[in-house]
């Protein structure tokens, strides 16, 4: 059940509502008025996008500008890598993640503890620190400027296996014993009787991990530089800083690219809200 | 993934393994266990290994060294960290990493002052709120810095011009030194309110109801209810979010070289560290001293965070 | 029972570990492989890769490639576009890989950083029996891609800088356009005249880009911005503080540019572009930008650079180079002299991109956009001294810039940046060997 603050007071619950709606409005208009912005430069000319004073609205929309954005980038090419990227990463989390995550929570073996320290440190570090030489091993590789660099590293996370860790901590011990009894070997254990029990867990990774690659952009921006591989935050970020900037085909690219995710977002925003929610909720 | 979330830490509490029944086979069951979890853990041990341990330490080296235009490095001992020290380059982007960190901070108390009103009993339209709310986190933070300059165009951006309507004459935001960190922090706070607010929303959630029906028995008012029982009980969670919130602030980069870029003449006086990381490290091609930059930033995060796990001694309530 | 189940747990592990050891040694081993680029070295089809930034260009480049494949079929040229910002850092990341492209354009500013690293193929010793003669290259350009006695790159073109001007701006203030008389004076009288603030329009956008404003003037003060023998910086002479101060002063003095901060907000191109501004300092490459702009391409045209002390001014221009470790050594060397042809280089000419820096191509360029009076630039080659440049000039360019910027901004003067960019300089020289 969820609690809540009792808004009732001398003067009667309405009128407070009534203010707190008022509040709250104001504050989502200074939410949404970028992203307005954004889809009503995206539909003017070049000069209204400069004019002083400013068009608020197009005089007529110009739907051209959606076109060149193709024309500007190799949008299609970029969108599928950061698809390719974003998929590869959360998928990969959360298997491997979940694995690691219920053997350091349901098994004894030799060095855990090592192991499991080990991988604290690896997060307690700024990602920055890894840069560099994932990037030579990329080059060793011959795996720059390819898709598969991009996804790379962001397959494995020591994040990933805490958070699972966490959950699968929490689900009752005797559910693994009972499955043991029946002849199950740990594997069989993790993928037939956990994982299905850790669906919340993993949704909340999976989320996380796609907003998160779906936003990056360091690591894509060091290891492709050819248009033709890059992911769309990458090439957004090359499109600033030009000798003439054309700011509604700008506009219009970065709309194009904001929507997968902002769709995704209002499709599943009860799960993404509640994984978000529970990575947070301290025991 | 490491960058943007930090597990809560746990207060010492630890699951271990049922008591062992008496029988051999529980007994050789277990022993055989280590097998299998190897096989579990191994595919992350190994990505993590290859892609973050060896790296970091490779990094380590590389702070002792000086790289070559074109491959190849030298040993230079201490020469980096030393620079690193008397460098005023980096020194001011340290402090504009500190301002940047200061601003996002000022966005906690807006996203729980945000969260204890979606939190109202009754109130319609809660989720509509939370999903307007929460746009600015799940947009492309290419896309939101693009946006962001032009309504931050001295000329011709719709800010500027709408303040001119009160007489205000507005600078240009993200190329005059003064006010480019701060406009780029504004951004900060807008786009991550959304986030912080659903934790806070999640927290308030989870304080028990019954400390309210007292409260409002023994006639305490809805400002007293909060300050005298939200926020104490909230604590955990605003530990968490500050916590996190400073550990991402410290490793800010998108927003500044979207937003500001490094032909700006705003640039000195707005580049966070790891800003300087990416433009020696990858445009100038001083591997050796964006190395030492990057375990500098390691140091600071590491202190900062050590103060504040010390620090909730003293105002985080745990139950 | 017991025994057989961890057998099977034994088998599985040993399974998974094995896996994991050959996928492991495999990509090692893949890195031996090298660079890409297969086929043989001379006889069956080979693709070669083209490297350049410019997206205008780019298409018209492809043409060229075209035509080279025409006459030599067996021979494939890919195009590869990669923007400005991200050209030179991917082109040093993959010549340390030894996967530069095989054949890639190069300026003045970091040629001689990449011809002593060894990235450059040496062009000296295939030059005898080819069907390249450096005399037919404008001198500069042949000097600016010699290093160390040795030819490591073909000229590909030259520039040179005009005063852009817009006429509709000019004759709503009825001012007569710009001429080839006209002095340093008579430009800031003018900007004055069509400097409006209350309309936002400014007489000239003052660029600080150095080729735009300092690098071009400072030849025409009678100073240096490097010396001859590039071991010292000519900036800290009075000379040279003229070439930059004259700019300080339109956007400090006589408040006919925008300020720094506007032109970060918004380029200084766009200014011009947009009716904004009516004057730039721009150079000839901006003809094939301006004339895809309908608003430039109406109201555009160019004159000389107005007169400061003696005549002057600076080229930059473009070289083809090699790559050392080319897998395609020999495609790539047929391609490079295709593109120093007559041939080649007059085909940048007729699609108005480029001054070819082939001597006596240069009409064509001229004729293709008969609206902009570009002589004007072919009359300015005449005059033009090298683009600055050292065996490491990255080391210098950017914190100079940097330090010429607060001298537009205001914050120090035009002595005291020029005086910081001289040690800026001299220190950099210094510490090359």
């Amino acid at each position: 059940m969820s609690k809540r603050i009792s808004a009732t007071n001398a003067i009667g619950p309405k009128r407070s509502h009534l203010i707190i709606h008022l509040v709250l409005i104001v504050g989502s208009m200074l939410m949404v008025f970028p992203f307005f912005w954004e889809v009503s430069t995206s539909l003017k000319t070049y000069a209204e996008s400069i004019s002083v004073p400013p068009a608020i609205f197009p005089s007529s929309p110009v739907w051209k500008n959606y076109a060149d954005v193709f024309l500007t980038l190799p949008f299609g090419a970029q969108f599928l890598n950061t698809v390719i990227m974003t998929v590869a990463r959360t998928v990969g989390q959360v298997f491997f993640c979940s694995a690691a995550g219920y053997a350091f929570a349901r098994l004894e073996f030799p060095g855990r503890n090592v192991i499991f320290i080990a991988f604290l440190s690896v997060l307690m570090v700024p990602s920055q620190l890894f840069l560099l030489s994932q990037f030579q091993l990329m080059q060793r590789f011959d795996l720059l400027n390819t898709v598969t660099a991009l996804a790379l590293p962001g397959i494995f996370s020591a994040f990933g296996t805490f958070l699972l860790r966490q959950f699968f901590m929490q689900l009752p011990a005797d559910l693994d014993a009972a499955a043991r009894l029946d002849g199950c070997n740990p594997f069989q254990v993790w993928w037939k009787v956990m994982l299905p029990l850790a669906k919340n867990g993993m949704l909340a990774l999976g989320i996380l991990t796609a907003i998160w690659s779906w936003n990056d952009l360091l690591w894509p921006l060091v290891v492709n530089n050819d248009p033709e591989k890059m992911t769309l935050s990458a090439g957004l970020s090359t499109l600033q800083g030009q000798f003439l900037t054309n700011f509604p085909v700008l506009m219009a690219g970065s709309f194009l690219a904001s929507i997968p995710m902002i769709i995704l977002f209002v499709v599943f925003q009860k799960n993404m809200l509640e994984g978000i929610a529970s990575s947070g909720i301290k025991g | 993934m490491t960058s943007q979330l930090v597990p809560p830490v746990e207060q010492g509490q630890r699951r271990s393994m049922p008591l062992p029944r008496p029988g051999t086979k529980r007994r050789s069951l277990r022993h055989g266990d280590r097998y299998w979890a190897y096989l579990l853990i191994v595919p992350t041990a190994i990505g993590l290994t290859v892609f973050s341990i060896w790296p970091a330490l490779q990094t380590f080296y590389f702070s002792f060294t000086k790289w070559g235009t074109f491959g190849g490095h030298e040993w230079t001992g201490f020469d980096n960290y030393t620079q690193v020290v008397h460098d005023p380059e980096l020194l001011r982007s340290l402090w504009n990493t500190v301002i940047f960190s200061v601003m996002t901070l000022l966005g906690i108390p807006l996203s729980i002052g945000l969260a204890a009103l979606l939190n109202t009993k009754g109130l319609r339209w809660v989720s509509v709120y939370r999903a307007v709310y929460f746009l600015p986190v799940v947009t492309m933070p290419a896309a939101i810095a693009l946006v962001w300059k032009l309504i931050y165009n001295g000329d011709t951006g719709i800010l500027n011009q709408f303040l001119a309507v009160f007489g205000i004459d507005g600078p240009h935001w993200l190329s005059d030194p003064a006010t480019a960190i701060y406009a780029v922090g504004i951004v900060s706070i807008w786009s991550s309110l959304g986030y912080n607010m659903v934790l806070f929303i999640a927290g308030m959630q989870s304080i028990p109801g019954e400390f309210y029906e007292a409260a409002s028995i023994d006639g305490a008012g809805t400002w007293r209810q909060f300050f005298g029982i939200t926020m104490p009980l909230l604590t955990p969670t605003t530990f968490f979010v500050t916590v996190i919130t400073v550990i991402n602030a410290l490793q800010a980069f998108d927003l500044v070289y979207l937003m500001v870029g490094k032909a700006s003449p705003a640039i000195e006086e707005s580049q966070t560290v790891v800003y300087l990381f990416y433009a020696k490290g990858i445009l100038q091609g001083d591997g050796g001293y964006a190395a030492a930059i990057a375990f500098a930033l390691l140091a600071l995060i590491l202190l900062i965070t050590a103060l504040q796990f010390r620090a909730q001694k003293r105002w985080v309530h745990y139950e | 029972m017991t025994r057989t189940h961890s057998k099977t747990k034994r088998t599985a592990f040993i399974v998974a570990a094995g896996l994991a050891a050959v996928t492991t040694l495999a990509a090692c081993s893949s890195s031996s492989d090298g660079g890409g680029g297969g086929g043989d070295g001379g006889s069956g089809p080979v693709t070669i890769s083209y490297g350049v930034w410019d997206d205008t260009q780019g298409k018209v480049m492809q043409q060229i490639a075209d035509k080279f494949h025409e006459a030599h079929p067996d021979i494939t040229v890919k195009v590869q576009i990669t923007p400005w910002d991200q050209y030179w850092t991917k082109l040093q990341t993959a010549a340390t890989g030894g996967a530069a492209p095989d054949v890639f354009w190069m300026n003045e500013s970091n040629f001689a950083t990449y011809a002593s690293g060894g990235v450059l193929a040496n062009l000296s010793d295939k030059l005898d029996g080819s069907e390249i003669d450096m005399s037919n290259y404008i001198d500069i350009q042949t000097e600016a891609y010699t290093f160390d006695g040795s030819v490591y790159g073909i000229p590909k073109d030259i520039d040179s800088i005009g005063l852009w001007y817009n006429k509709a701006l000019f004759a709503a203030a009825g001012i007569a356009e710009p001429t080839g008389d006209w002095t340093w004076d008579d430009m800031v009288a003018a900007a004055q005249k069509l400097t409006d603030p209350s309309k936002g329009q400014y007489g000239i956008v003052a660029q600080s880009a150095p080729q735009q404003s300092y690098y071009s003037t400072i030849p025409q003060t009678g100073g240096q911005v490097i010396s001859d023998d590039k071991k010292s910086s000519g900036y800290d002479t009075p000379e040279a503080i003229k070439g930059v101060q004259v700019w300080v002063d339109l956007v400090n003095k006589y408040n006919v540019s925008p300020t720094l901060q506007q032109m970060t907000d918004t380029d200084a191109d766009t200014w011009f572009t947009s009716g904004k501004a009516a004057m730039i300092f721009e150079g000839s490459w901006a003809a094939a930008e301006f004339k895809e702009i309908p608003y430039a391409a109406e109201n555009a045209n160019v004159a000389p650079m107005p007169k400061l002390d003696q005549p002057g001014g600076v080229s930059n221009g473009l070289g083809n180079v090699m790559s050392a470790k080319s897998e395609q050594p020999e495609a790539a060397w047929e391609f490079l002299q295709y593109l120093g042809s007559k041939e080649a280089e007059t085909a940048q000419a007729d699609a108005g991109i480029v001054m070819p820096a082939y001597k006596g191509t240069t009409d064509s360029w001229v004729k293709a956009f008969p609206e902009f009076n570009l002589q004007v630039f072919v009359d300015a080659l005449e005059n033009s001294t090298q683009y600055p440049s050292s065996m490491n000039s990255a080391a210098w360019q950017d914190p100079i810039e940097l330090e010429f910027n607060k001298a537009w901004g205001g914050e120090l003067t035009a002595e005291q940046a020029a005086a910081n960019a001289a040690k800026i300089m001299n220190d950099a020289l210094a510490a090359e060997k």
